[in-house]
């Protein structure tokens, strides 16, 4: 992954690009610089909670972020800056605001995949506040012209106008057999959000649920995880279904049918992210078919 | 030699320590015990540290908290298997061969119980805002705690389940049919668990009564008895309604959650 070109003295652990460093919280991505890294001892650093009241730069624009358990970030749109998101996240706005729809494709897969299908733009100048719906972390990933994520569904929060926003099969699915019906399961949504930045430095913004931890992955290094914590990656790291069965002999499930553990493979190079919460993987039947997986019995 | 005594587990510490070897509660901040005797769980600092056998447990985020375990060769914990937010791929996994499979199926409880086997290293999580507690357990003691809040126990513990008995106190319990019983056996052992919202704790003298909400029960000494206790309720509309609430004896601790599901009044 390329770095972004920016110069200056502090270089930001958690949104990578570079700044003077002067301030209490980076400029770019609102993560405190003054303190130090909390990282476990098998190597995953802790997303710091941005400081309440901590003010983000785009554009011409601010975004401030307050609050602790349910963060809202709050911008202060410059006339010549716009910023699109899914209409629930909407919390307020000045009516100077101008709100209308933001155009999107495939509406009808859009449906059948459960993502939203209004995506609303705000055009400044004025105020307007977004806010999730579960106790969490807001993440701002700041990303530099070429720069591109993969995230999961229903995470974004909102982008400037500046980042281009798409979206494809997440292409990680199973299935499972039940009489003479085929069900199919997609244990991380059926589709990913890709966004890229295209003209200048865009700003994106994430709720995560609970804690966030992130992680970069070398080369072909491999991380099992659920696939319900996973909440954005590096473009560059692959990703594949991997199931597991537990040894031992039990009442009433045989290891193939009930205890498997469903996880998704992560492989580098590249930067992952993950929630400390995540849906409860499903208690699925005997796999059938999948869109790549690997399998171990213990 | 001095020693620093955790004030949440008892367990004796070097001086000098910031958080008990034992359980990872700050050992230089004051218990916090309300005026009528609730002690709040020691919230464990992020990235806190402690040790079980030849393993040791992280501690890690202050909102949903990951207990991450690095599990030495022949240690191991079992958990509920959706508890598992990421393991390295090489950590050898196990099914808990748990006894009652159709009684543990009426009453939505797991039928199996994962282990998780060192070496390596594996993280687990729950599903909502609350704190981890760890409570260590010495042989003879005897733990009840409530359907689907352990997160992990360690191998030198015993699994079993207990049914909450008296049809008015499944019915109205909010705590189901059963509870997990957890026993130690020969050695000490740790049970790790996630209470929601805050977990508070009070020391129950023989004979002495608490009434505490039942989706707020979350763990008692098995020597703590709970009866459900109805509450006729009043309103003028309707001929009144009933409410229940769980009636505490002592003697022996009680843990509650401050976050819970109201099971409602009839």
């Amino acid at each position: 992954m390329s770095m972004p070109p920016t110069q200056g003295a502090y270089t930001c652990p958690f949104c990578r690009l570079a700044s003077e460093g002067g301030g209490a919280t980076c400029p770019h991505c609102g993560a405190a610089v003054d303190v130090r890294l909390k990282v476990s001892d098998s190597g995953w650093i802790e997303q710091p909670a941005i400081r309440d009241m901590a003010r983000i730069r785009f554009g011409h624009s601010t975004c401030q972020i307050s609050g602790a358990y349910v963060p809202v970030a709050e911008m202060d749109l410059h006339e010549t800056d716009w910023v699109y998101f899914s209409h629930h996240q909407l919390l307020h706005n000045d009516p100077r605001i101008r709100l209308d729809n933001l155009p999107l494709k495939g509406g009808w897969k859009r449906m059948r995949a459960g993502m939203p299908l209004i995506m609303m733009r705000a055009q400044g100048p004025g105020h307007i506040a977004f806010s999730a719906d579960e106790p969490g972390e807001t993440l701002a990933v700041p990303l530099a012209p070429g720069r591109a994520i993969d995230v999961v569904e229903h995470r974004f929060l909102v982008a400037t106008g500046n980042i281009g926003y798409g979206w494809d099969n997440s292409n990680v699915w199973f299935t499972t057999q039940d009489d003479n019906n085929e069900e199919w399961h997609y244990p991380l949504g059926r589709t990913i959000d890709r966004f890229a930045a295209t003209g200048g430095n865009g700003l994106l913004l994430l709720h995560a649920p609970g804690n966030t931890f992130i992680r970069d992955l070398q080369p072909r290094q491999r991380i099992l995880v659920q696939p319900g914590g996973l909440v954005w990656k590096d473009q560059t790291v692959r990703m594949f279904l991997h199931f597991e069965y537990p040894r031992g002999a039990y009442w009433f499930s045989s290891p193939r049918w009930q205890a498997k553990t469903t996880w998704l493979t992560l492989e580098g190079p590249g930067r992952i992210a993950i929630q400390s919460v995540y849906e409860r993987p499903e208690m699925a039947g005997q796999v059938r078919r999948t869109s790549g997986a690997t399998t171990q019995y213990w | 030699m001095d020693r620093i005594e955790c004030q949440w587990c008892k367990a004796q510490n070097e001086t000098g320590r910031t958080s008990c070897t034992t359980c990872g509660a700050p050992l230089d901040t004051r218990n916090l015990v309300s005026d009528s005797g609730w002690a709040e769980a020691p919230r464990l600092r992020d990235m806190t540290e402690f040790r079980f056998s030849n393993s040791t447990c992280q501690i890690e985020g202050e909102i949903v908290p990951v207990a991450e375990l690095a599990l030495a060769q022949g240690d191991s914990v079992f958990f509920e298997h959706h508890v598992m937010l990421w393991k390295e791929p090489q950590v050898p996994m196990s099914a808990l061969n748990t006894p009652g499979g159709m009684k543990r199926m009426i009453g939505g409880m797991p039928h199996i119980l994962s282990v998780a086997h060192g070496p390596g290293r594996v993280a687990l999580s729950r599903d909502a805002a609350g704190e981890v507690v760890v409570l260590p357990l010495h042989p003879s003691m005897e733990l009840d705690v409530r359907e689907h809040a352990f997160l992990a126990g360690t191998h030198s513990l015993n699994y079993s389940f207990v049914r909450i008995k008296g049809l008015a106190n499944v019915l109205h319990g909010g705590g189901g049919m059963y509870m997990d019983r957890f026993v130690t056996s020969n050695q000490p052992g740790l049970l790790l668990l996630h209470g929601y919202g805050n977990v508070f704790q009070k020391t129950l003298q023989p004979g002495e009564t608490i009434m505490v909400e039942p989706g707020g029960f979350l763990y008692k000494d098995s020597s703590v008895t709970m009866q459900v206790a109805k509450q006729n309720v009043k309103t003028g509309l309707m001929g009144g309604h009933n409410m229940y609430l769980a009636e505490m004896t002592g003697p022996g601790r009680v843990g509650i959650q401050s976050m819970y599901v109201h099971h409602g009044s009839e």
